[in-house]
């Protein structure tokens, strides 16, 4: 029998290459920057740094779970193992070549990561995960290619940007002002966590990206670069897919064998 | 198309300081809310109230703690095809005295057959139906429907001064007939719709009779749309056993009863599942092509179905997103943010005109194709890539329609308006609504709220999924339709979708004739022929509605 191999997503295009390229967990995605651990949890304001995680079970293995044949298959998360609470990190990433788009920031998470509950809205989405396995995903998330300081946003309410003309120093709108361009540095600062709450000291997340860097490495057709429509592979593939949903709807016998 | 010639650049370039095609602009230095005309009256008002009722009141700087509203530009709106600009605030519901009375004039209206009475006085009774007894008829009911006496003694009665709007009229397909009616309770056929028009509705309706009764908007505020037939029967029956001399209570008197309540009447809106549990001739259970036959334009202007589409489709935005999903399904402001953008800054109306002229060009006119997955594909692709370039070319158009949902609504509207126009079929044109909103969600790798993408995710499946090879069900959806229950954003475009695939084929009406008539109706308070400007001049503030109360209230 022949091996299945993911294709991740039809396409031909530089855009859909990093759609592929980002959803396959066997590629490594590149780290740009670095944030301590105690920052990445200043960030989301769950907990203070130090703290200990709050827990809303006993650990697993005091509790005698019940025989089952799913949870013997499946391993629980260190989180899942400890009891953890369920907390978030939520991302706004900007029209304007965020290198994830919301979708493939869903996409690439549930392939990449276990124990995550992922929504997607146009203009934010949220990761919803046990509290120690959370910080690791927002670690990754936050140092990677996958994200940069003035396009995409750590926004737990109030997210508002998404579509937005950038200011005047390329950053998305943010009408709570959670982060700030420093002139001095260069770098993108975080004055408050994602809910809007100040931060006792400024936390640096880097410099932006440089535009042409980001337009190589973003998910996000876009007509001033490349156009959706000149990705004819995409344009068919989802036109296929409509169809055949359409026929399948109508007479499920239509579409058989196909 | 140069940008000079895109409908909605005119609009931006009054909403925003900067060229539409600037990806650049300022933050935080516009005063907050300040900034708002509206927002600085809302303060001033709250800060009285506030003071007389001792509750705390509006506040906007209550807002995230003290970060208020307007950090950006509070931008006004054009209502489209039309040069009225408004801020947002004037397009909620409440705040909005045109979109209240649109909805009223719907609520209060139900359509009666006269012919069952008519035949259990000849045959029955023994009684003479002439032209004459049903002018006589008509001139008591008109007495009696707003609310008054008409065989009783010592009744209470409703101050004509507060029931002004309510009436009966009658139409008929029936020339001769027609011609002996009071031309004052009569609506005329031939004058109201071009020729065309006129012959297939007349043809439709044949010799029968209708009323169309508009109970008293008062009422209808007060009461619900269940109460409408029920008081048009009632006033019915009394009428009947004045005008035709019969006795009160007698058998007889029960068939005018069941014809008024049951067998000749036409709700405007059907009775809703427990779930959602409303009555009859509330805006849940209003077929999308029954709003589209209530929308008159296609009689004003035949010749430009696109127009008329976007006419509907702004009526259907109010009751169906703002009022119904808005606010008897979901509560708060939200939705008219959302809503809106169908029928504000000429967005949609470049889109759907983009579609028209690419039919035309391509298939030589509007219904001239039958529906064929080559042409669907080809229109419903290119006007969603068509819209969805125009947001990336022109980064104040996407500030504009700033949330997801928005520009799906308008891309998809525009995609299924143009299949629509094609085809005309409109099951056609709502696959092509399906297919676009696949292909938004790729091209941008993101499409609206949870919600949305959900209904959005499966409606290609269930386009066709019910005998749309016998009909046009499409058109007999509407909100009660259990997928799109909470489908806020898309049933205004389901409406034009409707609209379209009709005003392609130069039909008279979509769904049901008796309804295109009924509307058919100048001395409506709401102007169903133009429904945007009608909304317009509520925000404005210069429309005048039915149902105030000031002769029964202290002067203020």
């Amino acid at each position: 029998m022949a091996t299945y191999k993911p294709q991740f997503y039809p396409g031909k295009s530089k855009v859909a290459a990093n759609r592929k390229k980002y959803m396959d967990p066997s590629y490594k995605l590149e780290k740009l920057r670095t944030v301590s651990d105690d920052d990445i949890v200043r960030l989301m304001g769950h907990r203070v740094p130090g703290e200990a995680y709050k827990s809303v079970h006993p650990p697993l293995e005091e509790m005698g779970e019940p025989a089952c044949p799913i949870r013997e298959l499946v391993e629980p998360t260190p989180g899942a193992k400890a009891g953890d609470r369920i907390r978030y990190i939520q991302m706004t990433d900007s029209v304007y070549f965020t290198p994830l788009t919301p979708y493939m920031r869903a996409w690439t998470g549930h392939t990449r990561y276990r124990g995550v509950d992922i929504g997607v809205l146009s203009g934010r989405v949220p990761l919803e995960a046990r509290e120690r396995d959370l910080e690791k995903v927002a670690k990754e998330l936050v140092e990677t290619e996958i994200f940069d300081p003035a396009r995409c946003g750590i926004r737990g309410a109030t997210v508002h940007g998404h579509s937005l003309r950038l200011d005047e120093n390329g950053m998305m709108f943010d009408a709570l002002r959670r982060f700030q361009f420093d002139k001095k540095t260069g770098e993108v600062v975080y004055v408050k966590d994602q809910i809007g709450v100040p931060l006792d000291k400024p936390i640096s997340v880097g410099k932006p990206i440089k535009e042409d860097e980001l337009r190589k490495r973003t998910s996000e057709y876009r007509v001033e670069d490349v156009a959706f429509r000149t990705d004819k592979e995409v344009v068919s593939f989802i036109e296929r897919l409509h169809m055949l949903r359409t026929e399948a709807g109508f007479d499920p016998n239509r579409v058989k064998g196909i | 198309m140069s940008s000079e010639k895109k409908m909605f650049i005119e609009a931006l370039r009054k909403k925003f300081k900067e060229a539409p095609e600037d990806k650049n602009t300022k933050y935080y230095i516009y005063d907050g809310w300040k900034q708002s005309k509206r927002k600085r009256e809302f303060v001033e008002a709250a800060k009285k109230v506030a003071k007389e009722r001792s509750v705390p009141f509006y506040n906007p700087d209550m807002h995230l703690g003290g970060i208020p509203m307007g950090q950006r530009v509070l931008m006004p709106y054009r209502i489209s095809n039309t040069d009225i600009y408004v801020e947002g605030d004037d397009l909620h519901f409440v705040n909005n005295a045109a979109m209240q009375q649109m909805w009223h004039d719907i609520r209060r209206t139900v359509i009666v057959g006269l012919d069952s009475a008519h035949t259990v006085l000849q045959k029955r009774l023994g009684k003479e139906v002439t032209p004459e007894t049903v002018n006589h008829y008509l001139e008591v009911l008109n007495h009696a429907l707003p609310g008054a006496a008409v065989i009783q003694e010592h009744m209470v009665e409703t101050d004509p001064g507060l029931v002004s709007d309510s009436y009966v009229k009658v139409f008929t397909g029936d020339d001769e007939l027609a011609d002996e009616i009071d031309k004052r309770m009569l609506i005329d056929i031939n004058k109201a719709f071009p020729a065309d028009q006129a012959a297939s509705l007349k043809k439709a309706i044949g010799k029968k009779i209708y009323q169309v009764c508009h109970m008293p908007t008062i009422v209808s505020m007060t009461c619900d749309g269940g109460t409408m037939s029920r008081w048009a029967a009632m006033q019915i029956c009394m009428a009947m056993v004045n005008a035709y001399k019969l006795m009160a209570g007698e058998a007889a008197i029960g068939e005018f009863a069941f014809a008024a309540k049951h067998a000749e009447v036409i709700e405007m809106g059907t009775l809703m599942p427990w779930r959602r549990a409303r009555g009859p001739n509330e805006p849940g259970g209003i077929p999308l092509g029954y709003m589209a036959d209530i929308c008159q334009a296609s009689r004003v202007k035949p010749q430009d179905p696109v127009w008329v589409a976007l006419e509907a489709i702004s009526m259907a935005a109010v009751l169906y997103d703002q009022i119904y999903l808005g606010s008897y399904m979901s509560g708060g402001v939200g939705f008219t943010q959302y809503a809106t953008c169908t029928y504000t800054d000429d967005v949609l109306d470049d889109y759907c005109y983009y579609g028209a002229d690419y039919v035309k060009k391509k298939f030589g006119g509007f219904g001239k194709s039958k529906p064929s997955w080559d042409l669907i594909k080809d229109v419903g692709t290119e006007v969603t890539l068509y819209g969805l370039e125009q947001y990336e070319k022109f980064p104040a158009l996407m500030e504009t329609h700033f949330g997801g949902s928005q520009r799906a609504a308008v891309v998809s509207a525009g995609a299924g308006v143009a299949v629509s126009l094609a085809t005309g079929h409109s099951t056609a044109g709502i696959n092509a609504w399906y297919l676009s909103q696949l292909l938004h969600k790729e091209e941008m790798g993101r499409l609206g709220f949870y919600g949305y993408d959900q209904q959005d995710q499966c409606g290609s499946v269930n386009s066709f999924s019910y005998r749309s090879d016998e009909g046009l069900p499409f058109n007999l959806r509407g909100t009660n339709y259990p997928n799109y229950a909470l489908n806020v954003g898309h049933q205004s475009a389901y409406c034009g979708i409707v609209s379209a695939a009709h005003g392609g084929r130069n039909d008279a009406w979509t769904t049901n004739p008796l309804v295109k008539v009924a509307f058919a109706d100048k001395d409506l308070k709401f102007d169903f022929t133009h429904p945007r400007l009608c909304f317009g001049k509520g925000a404005l503030r210069e429309f005048v509605p039915a149902g105030e109360r000031n002769l029964i209230i202290p002067s203020h």
